[in-house]
């Protein structure tokens, strides 16, 4: 009788299952740091605000109650959550708008030859390096309704006449214009870079051969560089939108949300009621109106910057 | 099986979702809890700067002499709720946390200093009224801060042009206001405001419009905390706003922040304002030429008779449960209003003993401390020693306190005035109606809808008492 006793077989280990192995591990200790951050810093805050929004928690206590929805029923039908609501959407679309057809400019421009180009464009960073506090007080003085610098340069040059004034921040559409000026001032320098990144990156011979085909300056623009550009355009007006939109700053430091509350956002709205005015249920309630919006974009950006990398 | 690109990807999408979620999230700063031994004093960045130097030192010895080491910290006074609130869910920080209006909202994080209070009673009698009724809340028993000082806030007139239009000594009633609005526009075309009280959302402006809407006759509570502020007297009050918005002002007020009453009066582009003295010293530190025409009214006085004006910052320390160091927190305050008399002189007369017993003369017998100190602080006010010409310039605020009271008139402070203060309600409602922005009766209503939302919201958290609103 012959044995046929089973002889453990050593496994075959193929060259690329060991490195597939080893990448896969590799992988796992690169994004940990990242992963562990956002649990800790931003999962478990949003899932706290989340749970925070359903209760009657208030600044001063650790104690609360479960109200259900209640708090979003209060804020959807508070004149000020409305108003913030639809600020919050002028505020990104207007900014991002101005700030992308700026940077295009600024990109162009930056990418001629000129005397001093290094300096302008150290000069076209600083907004972005600045502290946007120490930056907006700059800006308060500027807009400032009594002493506005702007006003005094304008009587002076005869645009107001006798009793004429623009009061900058005592006024809803003028407050506005004011914090998307700074906000587009701050986010230009950004854009900017990027922009002339893509610009750059498009070889010189697709101009020449545009060029050579009679195309105008403005048919390149539309028709060869913008689209090649587009994966990084998409990434800046995404990173931009998202930004924007749960930027606080401008507003808390500019106008505080005034005259009357009418130039909130919604994220200078969520920290006036949650932390300023104690109802931390409320505050998060209308921080929480700005996640679908976010989610979308996230997910817009993910997609498009995957789209870039095939491309 | 995954390559790394799609290990990249996918960790990439998740750090994306993450960021857009972190703006909803609050960022918390909170130092190490403390070792014994040690005191932390959270304290406000004082409006008269001198007083800071005066006080940070004076802690440091207090400390120095019982062994224990003394840290102060300043934030503005716009960080002291905030910051309040992460220490709070922190349940870690500074041991004694000054804030500067309201700190009813922290009631259940703080202990009960009643015997604090019956110290300083024994030793001082008692504090003014307004004080009491800032620190003490009648609903709970509980005495959950110590005030050491108050500031008056009378009105700020610019003398020259007063004078030009037939009132040298200043305005004395709310109807004087929009008698002199275009008089003062007349005498003085060149001035951009010619009355400067703000309606925007600031801390100067929200105690601006309470004085109009008390001198009116309405209130946002009654003394038992129902609230009342749909009522004819609240519309007069609005009605008026609305009217010396009209003839008098710009809509400049609407976006002045803490600083700007100060900045408008001394750069002479406005007649008159509501403010504490510290810009009347930021005038002096910098001799500025306004300095000649710079007097001071008291409170106006409203169509019904009533004169009152809301204290411009009344103190309130608490000291957190949290805190391991809770009986030298509580000596340091007795230390710090034993020093009453330091501490005015220190801010150069901004601020106001809350206990006048405590600024008596040394040996004075209980029964006449109060009295006693009153005329000490009389005495600094007829003759400023920080340089005022004339002396008397601040005469009129040794006779303040009758026409000061407290955020919460005629009840006590409590939360849900605290959010209302910090929301701007009042001065939305004010704004709204003087811009035309609604109606005055709709901005009424909007108001006050608004106003029994948050008490409801405290009566449920039992902090607040009433229940019979209008």
């Amino acid at each position: 009788m012959t044995s046929t006793a089973a002889v453990p077989v050593a496994p075959v280990l193929h060259a690329g299952d060991t490195i597939r192995r080893s990448d896969r591990r590799l992988g796992v200790v690169m994004l940990a740091p990242a992963v562990t951050y956002i649990a800790l810093l931003v999962a478990l805050p949003f899932l706290l605000a989340l749970f925070l929004s359903l209760t009657n928690s208030s600044a001063g206590s650790l104690e609360f109650s479960f109200v259900g929805l209640s708090n979003f029923r209060a804020v959807i039908a508070s004149p000020v959550f409305q108003r913030a609501l639809r600020n919050t959407f002028v505020f990104t679309f207007v900014s991002q708008l101005a700030v992308i057809v700026l940077g295009n400019v600024l990109a162009r421009a930056l990418m001629r030859p000129f005397f001093g180009k290094t300096l302008a464009r150290f000069l076209i960073l600083m907004p972005w390096a600045a502290p946007i506090s120490l930056a907006t007080l700059g800006w308060l003085w500027i807009f400032d309704s009594t002493f506005s610098v702007i006003n005094w340069v304008l009587k002076v040059a005869g645009w107001l006449g006798p009793g004429q004034w623009y009061y900058w921040l005592g006024d809803t559409t003028l407050g506005m214009v004011a914090i998307v000026t700074i906000h587009v001032w701050r986010m230009l320098p950004f854009s900017t870079v990027i922009l002339l990144a893509g610009l750059t990156s498009i070889p010189n011979e697709v101009r020449e051969a545009s060029a050579i085909d009679g195309a105008g300056t403005l048919a390149r623009i539309f028709q060869i560089e913008i689209p090649m550009m587009r994966p990084i355009l998409t990434v800046a007006v995404l990173f931009g939108v998202v930004f924007t939109f749960t930027d606080m700053s401008v507003v808390y430091l500019l106008t505080r949300g005034g005259p009357y509350n009418s130039t909130h956002v919604l994220a200078s709205l969520a920290f006036q009621d949650g932390v300023l005015g104690g109802d931390v249920g409320r505050g998060a309630s209308v921080a929480i109106f700005l996640v679908p919006v976010l989610v979308v974009l996230a997910i817009v950006m993910l997609r498009s910057s995957r789209r870039a990398e095939v491309v | 099986m995954h390559t790394r690109r799609q290990f990249v990807v996918r960790g990439t999408k998740l750090v994306g979702v993450g960021a857009a979620a972190a703006a909803t999230g609050p960022t918390i700063f909170v130092r190490d809890a403390k070792a014994a031994g040690q005191l932390k004093i959270l304290q406000w960045s004082h409006f008269v700067p001198a007083y800071d130097k005066w006080f940070d030192p004076f802690a440091k010895d207090w400390g120095a002499k019982k062994g224990i080491e003394v840290t102060v910290d300043h934030v503005g006074f716009a960080d002291v709720v905030p910051r309040a609130t992460a220490e709070v869910a922190a349940q870690s920080g500074h041991d004694i946390h000054m804030f500067i209006g309201l700190a009813s909202a922290f009631e259940e994080h703080v202990i009960d200093l009643k015997d604090v209070s019956t110290t300083l009673e024994k030793k001082y009698g008692k504090p003014v009224e307004l004080a009491t009724r800032s620190t003490y809340n009648p609903f709970t028993r509980k005495q959950f801060a110590i005030s050491d000082m108050w500031v008056p806030d009378p009105g700020n007139y610019h003398k020259e042009i007063w004078t030009k239009i037939g009132k040298p000594n200043g305005p004395v009633t709310y109807d004087d206001l929009v008698w002199a609005a275009p008089e003062v526009k007349k005498a003085a075309p060149q001035m951009q405001i010619p009355i400067g009280i703000g309606l925007s959302q600031d801390i100067d402006s929200n105690m601006a419009v309470r004085n109009m809407l008390w001198c009116h006759g309405g209130s946002i509570q009654d003394k038992d905390g129902n609230v009342v502020l749909n009522s004819p007297e609240t519309l007069r009050a609005v009605e008026y706003a609305k009217k010396l918005y009209s003839v008098g002002m710009t809509q400049a007020v609407l976006s002045w922040n803490a600083a700007s009453n100060n900045q408008a009066f001394n750069a002479q582009e406005t007649s008159y304002i509501l403010n504490s003295i510290s810009a009347y010293r930021t005038a002096q530190d910098n001799k500025l030429p306004v300095l000649d025409h710079y007097y001071f009214v008291p409170a106006l006085k409203g169509p019904t008779g009533i004169q009152l004006a809301s204290e411009h910052v009344m103190s309130g320390y608490v000291i957190w449960k949290f805190s391991k160091n809770q009986d030298a927190a509580k000596e340091f305050l007795v230390a710090l209003i034993d020093a009453s008399r330091e501490s005015m002189l220190g801010s150069k007369l901004y601020n106001f003993p809350s206990y006048y017993g405590a600024a008596a003369e040394a040996g004075t017998p209980m029964t006449k401390k109060a009295e006693s100190g009153a005329a000490w602080i009389a005495a600094q006010c007829n003759k400023d020693p920080f340089g005022s010409n004339p002396p008397d310039k601040l005469a009129l605020l040794a006779k303040s306190l009758p026409w000061s009271t407290n955020l919460g008139y005629p009840g006590y402070a409590n939360p849900a005035e605290g959010e209302i203060f910090d929301t701007y309600v009042l001065t939305d409602m004010f704004a709204k109606a003087a811009t035309g922005a609604l109606s005055p009766k709709d901005a009424m209503m909007e108001a006050s809808t608004r106003a029994k939302e948050i008490f409801n919201k405290w009566r449920q958290k039992k902090m607040v008492g009433g229940g019979k609103d209008k």
